[in-house]
């Protein structure tokens, strides 16, 4: 028997249910437009929970392809997918589809950089982050204070987690909260620290009820404080934030400088024809530490370094790092490709 | 004693403890002889005399950017936090 409900609410009617946000939340959730940056662990619970919820349009924006150690936390995809080899967000697209017929998922197959985000939400309501890194944070950032957009942050490492709720002018922005981002090796990410998958989802269902929240239109109920939740030993803080606005010297939502958007700051990657390699150049003024990032990198194969270079191999990609934030790595030609490897093992 | 928090990526560096006491009036002196005991922890969250502007320090919750950064008051049952950002998803 064909799926044919007669009522188009009535898929929704356990939400409608609930006091706080009844029929007019449903009706603006309906109207309303998301871009979700990544589709990886976040994003895909993101973009599962916002399609059952009927966001009438999603946006789904991912450079990536599905490969088996994803299969873990990405909750959107299967091992038919990996076999596929198909793309995240075509993935994601084609299962949300079947989850939600009525809605609009549009795909998006790309790299997010300076030159395409504000393409990617200039139409939006609401930006959501499910992506791994700091360099396309901070271009969100930049994007969402530009345009005066809300978005909301979320980070996961190991166990560990951190969200935040940014609207531009009312709340504290990512650069009044973190302001720079970790020196490549300075901090773990997911492929050297390894990460949890329901320390993932609790993090993407936070970011997903303040969007049902923003895009309902309930902004008393909204998250004013950075939450940090660590599942492994059972914290859950709720760190006051508010206070920031104002008080720092933020370039970005106090100066409207947008650097990241401008593309003074960030990576600038190529494609060193012939080679098979990439070359991700980051503008970093810090040198890295070697041994220290050997140190982390340690349970991969051939961890080597000196004082001009880390070199390592993984997966089929040999790594070397020079201490200026810049990474050659052969076994590719494929600058998104490349821009992934660099953010999950030597970071950003 | 203040308490510090110890974040889960940084536990390494006190030998797995996710608290350590030190003695000091300000958030500036407690990390100063928890870094002393730890040298490496010092290492990833100052850079010289500063803190490193990924790593934020929170006493009882509230971020010390908005009281009086290092120089912020910390009393024998206060809790101070390191919080660095956290990159992954």
């Amino acid at each position: 028997m064909p799926f044919d409900p007669s009522d188009p609410l009535d898929r929704y009617s356990r939400q409608i249910r609930f006091p706080f946000f009844g029929e007019t939340g449903q009706r603006k959730l309906l109207n309303s437009r998301v871009t979700i940056c990544g589709c990886g662990a976040l994003g895909t619970v993101l973009a599962n929970h916002l399609a059952r919820a009927g966001v009438g349009f999603l946006r789904i924006v991912d450079r990536d392809f599905i490969e088996t150690h994803n299969l873990q936390r990405q909750i959107l995809f299967d091992e038919n997918d990996v076999a596929e080899n198909l793309p995240k967000a075509e993935a994601a697209a084609r299962k949300l589809r079947q989850i939600n017929s009525t809605i609009t998922i549009e795909p998006v197959v790309t790299d997010i950089d300076h030159t395409n985000i504000l393409d990617l939400v200039a139409d939006a309501d609401l930006i959501l982050d499910g992506t791994d890194n700091f360099e396309t944070r901070y271009l969100i950032n930049d994007a969402a204070v530009k345009l005066n957009k809300p978005w909301i942050f979320g980070g996961v490492i190991g166990s560990e987690g951190q969200t935040m709720t940014i609207r531009p002018g009312s709340t504290p922005c990512l650069r009044c909260l973190i302001e720079d981002s970790p020196p490549p090796g300075m901090t773990p990410t997911c492929e050297t620290a390894g990460v949890l998958g329901p320390a993932v989802a609790i993090i993407a269902s936070f970011e997903a009820v303040e969007a049902i929240k923003l895009l309902s239109g309930a902004f008393d109920a909204l998250n004013k404080e950075l939450i940090m939740v660590d599942i492994w030993d059972w914290t859950f803080r709720r760190l006051k934030v508010a206070g920031l606005l104002g008080k720092v010297d933020c370039p970005c939502c106090k100066h409207h400088k947008f650097e990241w958007l401008d593309g003074a700051l960030g990576s600038h990657t190529t494609a060193l024809c012939g080679r098979n390699a990439v070359q991700v150049a980051t503008r970093r003024t810090e040198p890295l530490n070697f041994p220290e990032m050997a140190a982390r990198l340690a349970s991969l194969s051939d961890v080597r370094h000196n004082a001009y270079m880390l070199r390592f191999a993984t997966e089929g990609h040999e790594f070397t790092v020079f201490p200026d934030g810049r990474a050659i790595i052969k076994g590719t030609n494929d600058i998104a490709k490349a821009r992934t490897l660099y953010a999950q093992f030597v970071g950003n | 004693m203040p308490q510090v928090r110890i974040p889960t990526p940084l536990r390494p560096h006190t030998g797995g403890n996710d608290t350590v006491e030190a003695e000091g009036a300000t958030v500036g002196a407690v990390l100063g002889q928890v870094g002393e005991k730890y040298p490496a922890l010092r290492e990833r969250i100052f850079d010289g005399a500063e803190l490193r502007r990924f790593v934020n320090v929170y006493v009882n919750n509230e971020d010390i950017r908005y009281l009086d950064d290092l120089d912020t008051a910390v009393g024998e049952k206060d809790e101070v936090s390191i919080i660095p950002a956290v990159a992954g998803g």
